[in-house]
């Protein structure tokens, strides 16, 4: 998978190679949405070594602590609403020295629109909101460059709790108008009821 | 390709926003509440425990007093200061005639052994812990009261401090609370039953928190979700007045009670 130095996949297992010690660390797929994609054989994985990224919904930083493993030249911004997760995100990007936390509620970007005086070239969104794509649409239209990814992990029980197939279609419709689909799936059995969405940038 | 980002720019505004957010007086009551709940739990489990050895000395004494008049005694008798004659120490305790008289009996029969040092100091350090715990829990809870009365007092005053703190626990914050309809606030706490009914497509649930006010158990089944619509509609109002530091509540209570009035008199306009 574009030949990613720190990302190994063995005994059908992913593994990345930590940053900080230099040993191999398991990325548990039931915790982790985008391991969990990755394990559902997702046609395409846009994050390259030197890619800056912007992760919505970072919570206690367990996904990207893997992303930066990955990132080896790059960047990671994390924003989340919640103070008391943020805490331990704050220590963890610290330590790892390409990450930065943003605690703002990431439904404004404006509000952090002055601190990230960059683009992006990769969008992470996993807050499990009503308004998801929407979430997705205004901090892309601030953020991200021209032709970057966006990485949507969308839970249907926090959309509606009518059929799934049908949120999933109505979400997807939605998720046309501003980005090109190139991939997605289904992340049953890891996470029940999520779509992983994979577009680009029109 | 490398970056050159001010990341300390970042840092020390998050570490500013981190401390702002978490020293809120709202944050603050949902902590405490959340450790007030559990306390209880701990204080059955110990006396349970404590009944194990305590029985053997003084038997079916846990049916006529609380946990804590319980650890009393049990630590008023290991140190001798009740026997057959003198039941000076024991009527100080403000147990009932009733229940005095069945205590007296136990102690009086005299079926319980000899209690030696290994057992009395296990009754001795466990009594000690149970009526630590209730005083801990006792504390908590006038904390909790201050600062609702400093923050909170028209919320505080419509309903009382278990199911104002169970809903700002519930909602995550004030901001977010005082920002919900009142039909929101009326189904807090039945989150469950409310997806449930909407995924089955059955009747959705009258209450939430608001089932445990005072004022619910006087009324009959259908009074209930009507007074639960009302105090919700209450709630709301008082809520958005505490978010201006003004208070109502003398006039939404009056307001209140004369509902209740009707409800319990069943005389509604249709």
């Amino acid at each position: 998978m574009n030949n990613l130095k720190s990302l190994i996949f063995k005994d059908n297992t992913y593994y990345t190679i930590d940053k900080i010690s230099g040993k191999k660390r398991f990325w548990d797929p039931t915790r982790s949405k985008v391991c969990a994609a990755l394990k559902k054989k997702i046609n395409i994985f846009p994050i390259e070594e030197d890619s800056k990224i912007l992760y919505l919904g970072v919570a206690e930083g367990y996904t990207i602590s893997y992303i930066s493993d990955i990132i080896l030249k790059g960047i990671a911004i994390g924003v989340d609403i919640s103070a008391h997760s943020m805490q331990k995100f704050y220590l963890i990007s610290k330590k790892r020295g390409n990450l930065v936390p943003i605690l703002e509620d990431a439904n404004k970007p404006e509000k952090y629109k002055d601190l990230v005086d960059f683009k992006v070239d990769i969008i992470i969104q996993d807050v499990a909101q009503k308004n998801q794509v929407e979430i997705l649409k205004k901090n892309s239209d601030v953020f991200l460059k021209e032709k970057g990814f966006v990485m949507l992990s969308l839970k249907t029980t926090a959309i509606s709790q009518g059929k799934t197939s049908n949120i999933i279609e109505k979400q997807l419709q939605e998720f046309r108008k501003y980005f090109k689909i190139i991939d997605y799936k289904r992340l049953d059995p890891f996470e029940k009821k999520h779509i992983f969405v994979i577009g680009q940038k029109i | 390709m490398t970056i050159n980002l001010d990341s300390e720019k970042f840092f020390n505004k998050t570490k500013i926003n981190i401390k702002e957010k978490l020293e809120k007086a709202d944050q603050k009551i949902i902590n405490i509440s959340l450790i007030v709940d559990k306390i209880p739990k701990n204080i059955n489990e110990l006396s349970e425990q404590l009944r194990i050895i305590a029985d053997l000395r003084l038997p079916t004494l846990d049916q006529y007093t609380t946990i804590k008049q319980h650890c009393e005694i049990c630590l008023l008798d290991i140190n001798n200061k009740i026997s057959k004659s003198n039941f000076e120490e024991l009527e100080s305790l403000s147990i009932t005639n009733d229940n005095l008289k069945h205590i007296k009996q136990i102690i009086l029969e005299d079926i319980g052994i000899e209690i030696d040092t290994d057992y009395k100091n296990i009754i001795e350090e466990m009594c000690t812990n149970i009526l630590n715990l209730i005083k801990l829990k006792d504390n908590l809870e006038n904390i909790l009261e201050k600062l609702f009365l400093e923050n909170y007092i028209n919320f505080y005053k419509l309903t009382n401090i278990k199911i104002a703190s169970k809903m700002l626990e519930i909602a995550g914050s004030f901001k977010r609370l005082v920002s919900m309809p009142a039909s929101t606030i009326q189904l807090l706490g039945s989150e469950k039953s409310f997806f449930k009914a909407l995924k089955t497509h059955k009747n959705t649930p009258k209450y939430g928190v608001l089932y445990n006010h005072p004022s619910m158990q006087s009324l009959s089944k259908r009074n209930k979700g009507r007074f639960a619509r009302t105090i919700a509609a209450k709630i709301s109002i008082a809520l958005k007045s505490d978010f201006n530091k003004t208070e109502i509540y003398p006039e939404l209570l009056k307001k209140l009670n004369n509902k209740l009035e009707q409800y319990k008199q069943n005389n509604l306009k249709k």
